[in-house]
């Protein structure tokens, strides 16, 4: 870190002189000129996200049937529908399911996104062959690679069950995905095999961007591998890896296609996260006021990770 | 050097990633486009009739009516399971149809909240309810007014490969008991000897509830009866005779297993005739739906609406007088591989002279709707919930029962 800081301060002394010498008008001109260009972006924002936010806010605290969005005769119903659904057994085991599918995904995708980063960040024949077909997975839609895991876990044609009988360990074929217990690790599987790509890739950029010539000091220090590991690309990755799972916390926390193709969230409810949830309430029981109120407190968990994050760039900018 | 603006660039690049992903939240399909119907002889019409070898048979239909009544129609057609959203989307952004084909489980959903025109006087006018099968009819009958015309109609029987029966020695099963016995012999090495959907949704309790009907139960008896017949499959998977997979399983992948020998016999629709006479791998007969106490059956297939938004409620009702003519109808349904809703056709079309079509269009006497107001999703989610529960065992029939129970009758009193 103190060799971060150090490194920094050259930079921001000639940005400050820049400015000085350009003077104020130039800063006001800049910032109009600013604004001017990028209100294309900002509109576009306003109506895609902001927008349906907003109408999804304004959905969840109103009690809205199919039929009311004919008459537009909404009735106000203030903390009703977070009422509701936070009192609902169901939406709190969903939230665990989706804390247990997050954690479990995140917690492998990183490891051996990191494994792999180390590995490819060398350079040996075909690395570069080896290192885009492992991008395959993570440019499948999630409707192919759901449908393949499905599958692979399935009890009497799967082809893992067919390999663990194969090798002789008959007693250890299951039904994967239709059994409760086992279901749950069955969809992190098949989420793990899909982000580790996003992992590695985003690593292995981080990797790259480390100082050769650190290594290369150290090593004549006599610093070994292990050394070098723990002392130079740990330390320098931490904010890379900051990054990569906060970023695969929030994409992973809103995964839904794949869950439903896998189990549709069963058996029974073993595997029903978040989002599953949400568009049952919205799309199966066609209570879209509660719907909405579910899926404004979907929001709520990434939204504060996004915001530590952003928080915490800009302090790591200020400094 | 080149380290320190490299991860500055790449910070600032994951940091717009990071508010991008939190925002966009799942639930910000809405708008739509503004469609809406412009001539004053021109229909919009939605179905959900999509396969390929159905669409000769919708065109010829269309081409008569525009014809015969003097519209235009302009047809947009959606897989199964989207046209209900896409039905709530456009309540929401004025983009409905003026008339549409749904499934008849959808009149729970769609005429409380007030989306369906009602049909009761000029059905009154027409005369000719009674030509309809009770079960059929009724799906669209709320409240005492009528919303729809039922356009053709399915139900459920079981399927059995006459081969492995003749084999086993076993006779076509009329009864639970002799289902449970015969599924147990006909069950040898990679097939089982029963198999039906029992996935967690609405397809799963179509498939279930003709298991609870028969123990003469309904769902105010859930507790008990539900869990009797909760219980019976739940033996079947004890004993073997029927795969844990089930529970994942849709109509289509138990036939799929029926059709790859690896189920003896299935619980399946009429529907699955057409890919059954196409190949040549299993021999097959079918025999109404084992008993425990009442034949039952569960009611399926698409009733004609016309939305209340449409300003043309006159024309889609000549519409479906038309396509509910007779021969019109019967041209339609043998054109589509249907079967009739009209009891007053049982010897009109090819369903009078295929056997197994015949026994399809006999059970509809048994077949029952789902008609059991707004809330049966509801009801639906937690039949299905249990039916998972019991099945996968986490937990036992009486239990699953019981829960369900609780979450059905507050909902059925409403």
């Amino acid at each position: 870190m103190s060799l971060q800081v150090k490194a920094r301060e050259p930079l921001k002394a000639v940005e400050k002189t820049e400015t000085v010498r350009r003077g104020r008008s130039l800063a006001v001109r800049r910032t109009r000129a600013g604004y001017v260009m990028s209100a294309p972006a900002l509109l576009f924002l306003g109506a895609t996200m902001l927008f349906p936010l907003a109408y999804n806010f304004w959905t969840s605290v109103h009690d809205v049937a199919i039929g009311d969005l004919l008459t537009g005769d909404w009735q106000f119903s203030g903390a009703d529908n977070y009422d509701s659904v936070a009192s609902e057994g169901a939406f709190w085991h969903a939230v665990r399911v989706s804390l247990v599918f997050t954690a479990g995904s995140l917690f492998f995708q990183f490891t051996i996104g990191f494994a792999l980063a180390l590995l490819f960040v060398k350079t040996f024949p075909l690395a570069g062959l080896f290192r885009s077909l492992m991008l395959v997975a993570w440019l499948l839609p999630p409707i192919v690679s759901g449908t393949l895991f499905r599958w692979m876990l399935d009890a009497d044609a799967g082809a893992y069950n067919e390999l663990l009988r194969l090798v002789g360990l008959d007693s250890l074929a299951h039904n994967w995905l239709t059994d409760p217990s086992t279901a749950l690790p069955g969809v992190i599987a098949a989420n793990i095999w899909v982000g580790v790509p996003f992992n590695m890739l985003l690593l292995l950029v981080g990797l790259q961007s480390i100082d050769p010539t650190l290594y290369e000091a150290a090593e004549i220090d006599g610093a070994g591998p292990w050394q070098r590991l723990r002392h130079i690309t740990v330390p320098m990755m931490k904010p890379v890896a900051a990054a990569v799972l906060l970023l695969g916390l929030i994409y992973t926390f809103k995964v839904f296609d794949l869950v439903f193709v896998l189990t549709g969230g069963g058996p029974v409810d073993s595997t029903r996260v978040l989002p599953l949830y949400v568009y049952e309430i919205a799309f199966k029981l066609f209570q879209l006021g509660r719907g909405a109120a579910a899926g404004t407190l979907l929001l709520v968990i990434p939204l504060i990770v996004a915001i530590v994050y952003v928080r915490r760039l800009r302090k790591e900018g200020a400094t | 050097m080149s380290n320190r603006f490299d991860r500055r660039s790449f910070m600032r690049i994951s940091g717009s990633g990071v508010l991008a992903a939190g925002l966009a939240g799942p639930l910000t399909a809405c708008g739509g486009s503004e469609s809406g119907s412009s001539g004053s002889n021109e229909l919009i019409w939605w179905d959900y009739l999509v396969e390929e070898a159905r669409q000769p048979g919708i065109k010829a239909l269309i081409a008569d009516i525009e014809k015969q009544v003097g519209v235009k129609i302009t047809r947009r057609s959606f897989p199964f399971a989207e046209l209900e959203p896409a039905i709530i989307k456009g309540a929401a952004s004025g983009d409905l149809p003026d008339i549409a084909i749904v499934d008849n489980t959808s009149m729970n959903s769609f005429v409380p909240q007030g989306l369906l025109t009602d049909l009761t006087d000029r059905v009154k006018e027409w005369g000719q309810s009674k030509a309809y099968y009770e079960g059929p009819w009724n799906s669209g009958v709320i409240d005492g007014k009528t919303y729809s015309v039922p356009n053709n109609s399915n139900c459920l029987c079981l399927y059995y490969n006459t081969e492995m029966l003749e084999a086993a020695g076993v006779e076509p099963p009329k009864t639970w008991d002799e289902l449970a016995e015969a599924a147990k012999k006909l069950t040898k090495g990679d097939t089982f000897g029963f198999a039906m959907s029992a996935i967690k949704t609405e397809e799963g309790v179509f498939q279930f509830e003709p298991f609870l009907w028969s123990t003469g139960g309904d769902l105010d008896t859930f507790g008990t009866d539900g869990a009797k017949a909760l219980g019976f499959l739940k033996e079947l998977v004890d004993a073997g005779s029927m795969s844990k997979q089930s529970v994942g399983w849709t109509q289509q992948d138990a036939n799929t297993q029926f059709v790859s020998g690896r189920a003896a016999m299935q619980i399946n629709g009429p529907w699955q005739l057409p890919a059954l006479q196409e190949q040549t791998k299993v021999k097959w007969g079918v025999v109404p739906i084992p008993i425990d106490k009442e034949p039952a059956s569960c009611l399926g297939g698409e009733n004609w609406v016309i939305l209340k938004t449409s300003g043309k409620a006159d024309q889609c009702w000549k519409a479906i007088v038309r396509s509910q003519e007779k021969t019109v109808l019967a041209k339609y349904l043998d054109g589509l591989g249907l079967l009739p809703a009209r009891s007053d056709m049982a010897d009109a079309g090819k369903w009078a002279s295929d056997p197994t079509l015949k026994v399809f269009v006999q059970e509809f006497a048994n077949a029952r709707p789902r008609s059991y107001g707004p809330n049966y999703p509801q009801m639906s989610q937690a039949m299905a919930e249990a039916l998972q529960a019991s099945l996968t065992g986490s937990s036992s029939p009486q239990a699953a029962a019981r829960k369900a129970a609780s979450a059905i009758t507050p909902k059925l009193k409403k």
